[in-house]
């Protein structure tokens, strides 16, 4: 009985994740692909669970679908209509490599998994009740890992500063535009 | 474990990378490009983590974790450029922004 | 004996270094002060060792100091060691008397050069050269000293280096010096693999065991170096070009003590010379030939400081026969009074030019007898001596060699004892033709234009400098007269303790010596006479047949010669090889590296196309290409 709910809970997660992964990338209007991937961000969660994962799970609603996604919400209203850009575009011999690309990647995706991996996916592990939960990986963070999860931190301070420079208004630019303003007015005064 | 086997979470996952690579390679829109990336991402997360089931080791999972982190700052840097861009009334057209032509 | 001996060489060198470090720190004339007072320093000290070496017994006065090992490969030890003994010390008090009196006359002479520091410090730096190849104890530091010669002698050559002239002249003695050098070095290497040393000590006593072959090898190469250094045929085309530089470094240089090195080194290493007799007697032949060879082109040279140039290259011939025959100590005493004298005549040639603000031209000069007093009295002085006139220095010591070369016997010492009274004769012609042309007759226009003698004949430390050499001139011979006593040779004796009683292998006997000196007495005298009905009355020239007068002026077409030879060969590879290899090959592989590079990255650019999607996909067909080897491959 179990088990036949799991495979309900997957089909559906799953669908719903290959669904909303086709709609990101499919709609025209940017805000429409934001919340598709909200979607997506929401069925992985389901996932995730389903694999025992339940901190990585709560960290993804969280983090991705709580603050990232929140974040690209922010621009696209901000943006607004200068969003709207048309599918393609470009060389057609562009379009025709990229999808051979993207399904020769699948293809090979497929073939390590069935063909190369023999029997030995279907071997799984025992897991204890503790498998996946906060303690056991705050304690590889800070043992095993603590060099990736400084590095980690790093990296996000260094987007944070970029984030800032990137946004921050070039007020010498500015100041500059208002002289030159002012000097003209000025002179047009005088004349 | 119930429910389907790892090979079925990794078929997800590699259609979703797929998909998400499909997206980068033929929109025009920056902001569509960044969202594809993001699935792309996620894909590579759930192989990540079905991985780590599979093998009852949870360092996938922290990988997963510092993966989360790391596109969190990536789309941070991009929706900044995207930004600036706007602001200087750039066309937001991934073709038109060809400044580092060598 | 030791301590004032290393005190002596390394004054000079502090001299040097002070004069370097301080620059213009110092005054000019104090410049002048601390170079001389540097070579005086270096004199006492020599004196001192002199007095030392005197105080001990004949057989005792051989000293080496090693100041530490320089040197280890393998078996082979070179350290940083002098040779004090009573040849070294001989000429230490030669080089740093006659140099401190030359150093000294230079401060009057360069007084208004403005780059007079830069000499002052080259001449104690030639000093200090000099001594390291006089006193060094193995045949390394005697290299360094040779090659440190041979250096200073080309700054100081090229010392007026806005001239191109003796720039070329400086490049063609230190070339000269060089192909000599080479030789020199070869001899080293055999020495090293036949004997394994190159301690002085250590060689001469295994001197005996070395093979004809390569004693005679070895022999030739240390020929080759002394030829080169002395000027002596064929490598002396550079002395009379020489010339360019200054008086003072034509005096102390090329007239007193770096010319001299070859003999030095000949009787320095007289047991390998002695190996090979056949190169020792070659040695000889050579002194012989450029004796006459420079008698004969000294006939017609206009130029007051060439005619004495090639006189001193000719009374190096008689050095050379005198050690090729085995009379050491003659060769250094006429070493010790060809010194005095010849610095006496350059330097007094130096007043004169330096009265005629810079003319060396003879043709220009004449009746300086009554303008110049003081200098015509040196100059007749040094002449006499360098004729060989009694009592005078050069008396006993030019007929001393001649002697000896007669008491040598044989075809060669018949052939050497008549080259040598020719020379005399030629000697007599050559001189009194200078010193007719210069000082008799009526002033030419050109003088009267150019001397200034308002502040008498020149500055004191000029006049002062050539009257001391002027006196030791006459009686430097005193030291040793043939027969009837002989300090000097019993001095040099002991050097390199031989089985022989005495040092020189011939002696002459007292009628040979009376019977020889009354010859060259009268060929002299016979030279100044002929001197005299040529040039005496003021007549200028000589009318002689033509093909001979070019001969002589071209100095036998030597240079002629050697250009063809060497240079011009030489300087043709040298073009072809810069059009060649130079320009397409060296300079064009950097050039096309830089071109290949630019094309490279201009082709590569063309990938450049700044579409974001294209970059993307070449990223993921990457990816997919790569995914697809490993997959593959495993």
């Amino acid at each position: 009985m179990a088990n036949f709910v799991v495979w309900v809970v997957w089909l559906a997660a799953g669908l719903a994740c290959l669904g909303s992964g086709v709609a990101v990338v499919s709609f025209t209007n940017p805000f429409f692909s934001a919340l598709a991937l909200i979607a997506n961000l929401g069925s992985l969660a389901v996932l995730y669970l389903l694999l025992a994962a339940e901190f990585v799970a709560a960290a993804q609603v969280l983090v991705y679908a709580g603050a990232v996604m929140v974040m690209f919400l922010f621009v696209i209203a901000y943006l607004g209509g200068q969003a709207d850009a048309p599918w393609a575009g470009g060389p057609t011999w562009q379009r025709w490599a990229a999808v051979i690309a993207a399904g020769a990647l699948l293809l090979e995706i497929v073939m390590v998994i069935g063909f190369k991996a023999g029997g030995r996916l279907s071997d799984e592990a025992d897991i204890t009740e503790a498998f996946g939960s906060p303690a056991q990986l705050g304690r590889l963070f800070l043992t095993d890992h603590l060099l990736a999860f400084e590095i980690t931190s790093f990296v996000l301070l260094i987007a944070a500063i970029g984030g800032v420079i990137l946004g921050a208004h070039s007020r010498r630019a500015d100041q500059v535009k208002e002289v030159e303003a002012l000097q003209r007015a000025q002179e047009a005064a005088r004349v | 474990m119930r429910g389907p086997d790892v090979t079925w979470y990794l078929a997800v996952a590699g259609v979703l990378f797929a998909t998400g690579s499909l997206g980068v390679l033929l929109r025009r829109s920056p902001l569509i490009v960044l969202l594809s990336l993001e699935i792309m991402l996620n894909g590579a997360n759930l192989a990540l983590i079905a991985f780590a089931r599979q093998q009852g080791d949870a360092e996938g999972q922290i990988f997963a974790l510092a993966v989360m982190a790391v596109a969190a700052s990536e789309v941070v840097v991009g929706l900044g450029l995207i930004v600036a861009l706007a602001r200087r009334n750039v066309a937001l057209d991934v073709d038109k922004l060809t400044t580092l032509r060598g | 004996m030791v301590a004032p001996a290393w005190i002596c060489l390394l004054a000079p060198l502090a001299g040097a270094l002070a004069i370097t470090l301080l620059g213009r720190r110092i005054s000019r004339r104090l410049a002048g002060l601390l170079s001389t007072g540097s070579v005086a320093v270096a004199f006492a000290a020599a004196l001192l060792s002199f007095l030392a070496a005197l105080g001990r017994d004949p057989d005792d006065r051989e000293a080496t100091s090693t100041a530490w090992t320089w040197l280890s490969a393998g078996d082979l030890e070179i350290g940083l060691s002098i040779l004090v003994d009573p040849l070294s010390l001989v000429m230490m008090l030669v080089v740093t008397g006659v140099g401190a009196l030359i150093v000294a006359y230079s401060i009057g002479y360069m007084h208004d050069d403005p780059e007079e520091r830069r000499f002052f410090a080259y001449m104690a730096l030639f000093v200090f050269s000099m001594l390291t190849l006089v006193l060094a104890g193995n045949f390394l530091i005697l290299l360094v000293g040779w090659g440190l010669v041979g250096l200073a002698s080309y700054l100081l050559i090229g010392f007026h280096h806005e001239r191109t002239s003796a720039v070329a002249a400086a490049k063609k003695a230190f070339i000269m010096n060089a192909v000599g050098d080479a030789a020199f070095v070869l001899a080293f290497f055999l020495l090293i693999v036949e004997t394994g040393t190159l301690d002085y000590a250590g060689v001469f006593g295994r001197a005996d065991e070395l093979s004809g072959t390569v004693a005679t090898l070895v022999a030739l190469g240390l020929l080759g170096g002394a030829v080169a250094k002395s000027a002596q045929i064929p490598l002396h085309t550079w002395l009379p070009d020489a010339m360019e530089g200054p008086t003072p470094v034509s005096a102390l240089i090329h007239a007193a003590t770096m010319v001299t090195a070859g003999v030095y080194l000949v009787a320095r290493m007289h047991p390998l010379f002695e190996a090979a007799p056949s190169v020792q007697d070659l040695t000889a032949i050579l002194g012989a030939v450029t004796l006459l060879f420079a008698g004969l082109v000294a006939l017609v040279q206009t130029d007051i400081k060439r005619v004495i140039a090639y006189s001193t290259m000719s009374q190096i011939g008689y050095m050379f026969v005198a050690v090729g025959i085995g009379a050491y100590g003659n060769g250094m005493f006429h070493l010790m009074t060809h010194a005095f004298f010849k610095a006496l005549l350059f330097l007094a040639a130096g007043i004169v030019i330096h009265a005629l603000l810079g003319e060396q031209d003879m043709r220009q000069m004449g009746g300086l007898r009554r303008l110049l007093p003081r200098t015509w009295v040196f100059m007749l002085v040094g002449a006499l001596a360098l004729a060989g006139m009694p009592p005078l220095s050069g008396f006993f010591s030019k007929d001393a060699i001649i002697a000896s070369s007669l008491a040598a016997g044989g075809g060669l010492g018949y052939f050497l004892f008549a080259a040598g009274l020719a020379g005399a004769l030629l000697t007599g012609i050559y001189t009194f033709r200078l010193i007719f042309i210069v000082f008799g007759g009526e002033p030419s226009p050109s003088v009267r234009e150019r001397l200034h003698t308002e502040h008498g004949e020149g500055p004191v430390s000029m006049t002062a400098t050539v009257a001391v050499l002027g006196v030791l001139a006459v009686v430097g011979g005193a030291v040793q007269i043939a027969g009837i006593w002989h300090p000097f040779a019993d001095f040099l004796d002991p050097i390199v303790a031989l089985e022989r009683e005495h040092l020189a292998l011939v002696e002459p006997s007292v009628t040979e010596d009376w019977v020889t000196s009354a010859l060259a007495v009268g060929l002299g005298l016979a030279g100044i006479g002929i001197a005299w009905r040529l040039y005496g009355a003021g007549r200028r020239e000589v009318a002689a047949p033509r093909a001979v007068r070019h001969a002589l002026e071209h100095k036998l077409y030597f240079d002629e010669l050697y250009n063809g030879l060497f240079y011009w060969p030489a300087s043709g590879i040298a073009r072809a090889f810069r059009s060649l290899v130079e320009g397409p090959l060296i300079g064009g592989s950097v050039t096309g590296v830089s071109s290949g590079a630019r094309g490279l990255g201009r082709g590569v650019g063309h990938a450049q196309t700044g579409y974001l999607r294209t970059y993307a996909l070449a990223i993921a067909a990457g990816v997919a290409v790569l995914a697809l080897v490993f997959v593959s491959v495993r």
